[in-house]
Parts: structure tokens; sequence; C-alpha cells
């Protein structure tokens, strides 16, 4: 390439990093498009040990809403919103894909409206093919479903919201 | 190699059957003293990574660690690795066949090419943390399951008797299993995850090949670069490169 975009990409790549550091965030991928054939992928890690993800940081500006929520059923929020912060969202302990029920094509562990116990599996995350059943973290309804089955997820994602 | 003896601290059920191995120790887990190894004989419902089910005749190995793994999910899932390590270890003390042994990502085990044995490591949690966690480990010690149980496109499935000739015991398959994973497990927790890297990369399959991963909803095809320090699959595909946390691959 004979345009140089080195300054620029140095400066954006220290933007991400002190995004990352104020945010408590481990890792950051962007992919930033220049032209056809021409782009830039950066992902920035931090090898720090990773803080507890109970309090649901506020990352909706690094990662990109993981789906649109599921069916008609769940009725359109009044105004644009972070359901990372309403209290009832449940959010990712980790990177991985999700899965709304046990195996393909089964019965969803929840559905919208359900009930839930404190502790009932709502939905897996894989990793590394490590199946980590995720606990409801309250009892209520499931008001929101935010994630799409067998669709990745990030850390600190909104997965539902339980009212 | 002197037979390592087996793991302080840890206990050891020999069971004659169970539904599966896994699901008997995630039952178990709230009233279990300590980590412990559950070997069965035999599971009536035996199930590999998405509720596949896994073939679990007599004379094979089946059996579940149950373990109670400290820090973020992130890192206690890098114990796939250590499972797989483990196995070929355990393999390699008993075959004394140490280059007939592969990784296939990111923790299958391979035999001259072939499906041996299985992983599914299985956890539960509340409040974000993981309270405890299953490490279910399948090993066709005597048959492999017939080609038409398999899926299409999967690798093919080979016992250890057939490919080598050798008889081994599930127990005596335990009792070199166990050691080998109690070792590993604890350089991933002194060390970090950076020797099971390594050492995992020296025994990987089919690394710097074309390779097709296939994720909850899509396929990719591209080079097996590497796994980075997540344990994430490196696909370089034609128009960038990966990093997968979870797929099935296929070759």
């Amino acid at each position: 390439m004979s345009k140089n975009t080195t300054d620029a990409d140095v400066a954006f790549i220290s933007a991400l990093a002190e995004l990352l550091n104020k945010n408590g965030l481990t890792e950051l991928s962007v992919k930033r498009d220049y032209g056809q054939d021409d782009s830039l992928d950066v992902r920035v890690v931090k090898q720090a040990p990773v803080v507890t993800v109970q309090a649901a940081a506020p990352v909706q500006q690094v990662y990109a809403p993981a789906a649109a929520p599921q069916a008609a059923a769940a009725p359109a929020p009044a105004a644009p919103e972070d359901p990372t912060q309403h209290p009832g969202c449940l959010t990712s302990p980790m990177v991985g894909t999700c899965y709304l029920s046990a195996e393909p094509g089964s019965v969803p562990f929840v559905a919208l409206g359900s009930a839930v116990t404190e502790g009932q599996t709502v939905l897996i995350i894989e990793a590394m093919k490590t199946m980590n059943h995720i606990p409801a973290h309250k009892a209520g309804v499931i008001k929101r479903i935010l994630v799409t089955d067998g669709h990745p997820v990030e850390f600190g994602a909104p997965l539902m919201i339980i009212e | 190699m002197a037979k390592a003896s087996w793991p302080q601290g840890v206990s050891r059920h020999i069971l004659d059957e169970v539904d599966s191995t896994n699901a008997h120790a995630l039952r178990l887990a709230p009233t279990s003293g300590g980590p412990a190894w559950f070997l069965a004989k035999s599971q009536t419902a035996g199930r590999g990574r998405r509720a596949r089910a896994w073939a679990s005749p007599v004379g094979n190995f089946h059996a579940s660690l149950l373990t109670f793994p400290q820090g973020p999910p992130q890192q206690i899932a890098l114990r796939s690795f250590a499972i797989a390590l483990a196995l070929r270890d355990a393999f390699v003390a008993l075959t004394d066949l140490p280059d007939s042994f592969r990784l296939k990502w990111p923790n299958d085990v391979l035999l001259t090419g072939q499906k041996v044995a299985g992983i599914l490591l299985e956890s539960t949690g509340a409040g974000g943390r993981i309270t405890h966690l299953a490490i279910g480990v399948g090993v066709n010690l005597v048959a492999a399951p017939d080609p038409t149980f398999l899926e299409p496109g999967a690798v093919p499935a080979v016992s250890v008797l057939h490919a080598t000739g050798k008889l081994f015991s599930p127990e005596d398959f335990l009792d070199a299993l166990a050691p080998a994973f109690s070792a590993w497990e604890g350089v991933l927790v002194e060390q970090g995850f950076g020797p099971l890297r390594d050492a995992w990369l020296s025994h990987a399959a089919r690394l710097g090949e074309n390779i097709t991963a296939r994720t909850g909803k899509e396929i990719y095809q591209g080079q097996f670069e590497t796994i980075d320090l997540q344990g994430n699959l490196m696909l370089r595909t034609p128009h960038e490169t990966l990093a997968i946390p979870a797929a099935d691959v296929f070759f």
C-alpha cells in the first residue's frame, strides 16, 4: 500500500489500549475497513487476572449488540437503552458460543415469559469444549432474550433480562 | 517411565453402571467433599458435545473428574488442554508409542489419525463464577463405534486394541490418567497456559494445514495457524484470521 496509515494506526491502537484499561476489559477486537482489500484488524489483550463479572461493566461502546432480541413477543423498548444497565440483566462471564438448548433442536432451557429460580440453568456458553451452564442470577421471569442460539458472545455481553 | 502415584486428596470411585459419568459427577457435586474421579464400567446415556450420544461398551474407558477450580471461567476452560495432554501422556505411558498420538483442537486424541478419545467438560456456577467442573473422558480401549454411528465427515474412530494390539483395563487407564491430569493442572495453576500451549502445539494434528471449523452457525475453512493465549483456534481464511473459541473441527 502506498498510502501511509502507520501513524494513524498506531494512534488508533493506543486509543484502544486506553479504552481497554479504562473499562477494566481484558480483550478488545476491532476491524476497520479503509477500502476494498484494505483493512486493519486489531486485537488488544491484557493478561491481567479478570475481575469479577457480577456487576455489569459499561461495555456497550465496544461490544456490538450480541443479537436482535428474539421473536416479536419481545416488546420494543421505548427508548434506546443499554441492557447491561438493567438491574435484571444477566451478563456473560466469558467469551464463547451460546446455546439456548441442551442439544440442537431440543426444547430451550427457557422461553420468554418463563419463570425461573435462582441458579437454574438458562443457557450454555461453550469455549474450548467446556460447556458452561449459566445459571439465572435471580429468581423471576424471563423478560428478554438478547442472544441467538449458536452465536458468539463476548465477555460482559448482555444475555437475558430476568425480572 | 516410573508409574505415577494416585494424586493426593482426590478420591477414586469405580461404578458398575451410570447414565453418564459427567451427570453423575455433577449430581454429587453439592455433597462431594472434594475432587473425585468416577469410573463407570458402562454408561447407559453417555454423551458428547451438544448431547451427541457416546457409545459406551464394557471394556472401554468412561470416567469423569469432579473438580472445584478457582478463577475466571475463561481460565477454567483451559483445563480442556490439560486433560488432552494428560490423556496423551497416559496413552504414551501405557503403549510406549509416543509418535502415534496427536491432538485435535481442542481436546480430541487421535491414534494414527483416527479418534481414540473424546473429552467433554461441563461446569455449573453462580454469580458469574464457576463452582464446579466435571471433566468427562471417553476412550475406545477395546471397541470403536461403527462408522454409521458417526456424523458424516467426522474423523474415523479406532480402538487402542485394534490399532496397537494392546489391551488395557479401564482401571489401569484411570491410574495413568489421574496423576497425569493433576500434574498438568498444577502447571496450569502455577505457571499459566504458556507451557500447556507449547506442549499442545508440539503434539497438534494438522498444524499449518487447511482445516474446516464449524461453529454454531457458520462453517469456516482456512489454515490452522496456531492456538492463541486463550486457547482459541487461530484460523487464517482468505480474508482474515479468526480466533475461534468453540467449533467442531473437520480435516
